[in-house]
């Protein structure tokens, strides 16, 4: 992958001899859709907000060890789909404990997404989130958030075959949750 | 294409409007948010700071010093005392007479 961005370039190259102002630019390209990705794993602003805090930060302080010509967006989604797994596994263990003593707290936050209002975003919606942790994580990525096989291995770190196992495993069942709304013939 | 592809199509085409869109107030908080903590990172120490982080470590030693001497030279005089404490006895004319308390 090439950055045929040359602000993008230009703007890394500032930040990587130490003009802070220059990350601006970064942030303000890809800062929408670091918190949709975000979102889209931990299901409540807040944390999706913070999320997308910590990632820049991060990607702020190691920008001297990224590679000048390559484009900064899988960077910065892989940084802040591995913090958001983070909150997703430390909420796990976190229900594990609480679910001992009391009900879990509420932590879905739907009446943030427009989408929800109709019946088939409801239904898809519901579909993904009954899919397991990985196949959730990668079909959200492909589905909702359009990306394509490469981009989502770059971003979870998973191989490109294992990335296409979960899809496909996650499409057997969309389908079959899904196929009245669909016209599935079988 | 199959009918699996044209249902998977179909599906991706319908689940990419439930994409979380912030609205701007949102995106404004974070950018400041991040803005600030940055500038706080990179925030670089003034002199008068960076003489007192010399200067600091300097005042301790100096205090541990006089701490450690005045606790040494109260411990002296304490022994100098116990030492003068036998009355001086004095011979003349081969009698014998102390001196003291």
């Amino acid at each position: 992958m090439v950055d045929d961005d040359p602000l993008e370039a230009r703007a890394i190259a500032r930040v990587q001899q130490g003009d802070a102002e220059a990350y601006d630019y970064l942030v303000g390209k890809y800062l929408r859709r670091v918190v949709s990705i975000a979102w889209g794993v931990v299901r409540n602003a807040h944390d999706a907000e913070d999320l997308a805090q910590e990632a820049f930060v991060k990607a702020y302080e190691s920008i001297g060890r990224f590679r000048g010509g390559e484009p900064f967006g899988p960077w910065i989604y892989r940084i802040v789909t591995n913090k958001a797994l983070d909150v997703l596994k430390h909420r796990t263990k976190f229900r594990h404990e609480e679910l001992e003593a009391t009900e879990p707290a509420a932590r879905r936050d739907d009446a943030e997404l427009p989408a929800l209002s109709s019946e088939i975003g409801r239904r898809i919606d519901s579909a993904l989130d009954e899919l397991p942790d990985m196949q959730r994580l990668v079909a959200r990525l492909h589905l909702v958030e359009q990306f394509d096989h490469a981009e989502i291995a770059a971003m979870t770190g998973l191989s490109d075959g294992t990335v296409r196992s979960h899809l496909s495993l996650a499409r057997k069942k969309l389908k079959e949750r899904l196929a009245d709304l669909y016209g599935d013939p079988s | 294409m199959s009918d699996d592809d044209k249902f998977f199509e179909r599906l991706r085409a319908d689940a990419g409007k439930l994409r979380y869109q912030p609205d701007e107030v949102t995106l404004a908080r974070i950018r400041a948010r991040i803005h600030d903590r940055l500038e706080h990172q990179n925030a670089k120490p003034g002199v008068l700071e960076l003489l007192a982080a010399w200067f600091r470590p300097l005042a301790a030693t100096l205090t541990a010093i006089a701490i450690a001497a005045a606790i040494g030279v109260n411990s002296i005089d304490t022994t100098d005392t116990t030492v003068l404490d036998p009355a001086v006895e004095i011979s003349m004319a081969g009698d014998t007479y102390s001196v003291g308390h």
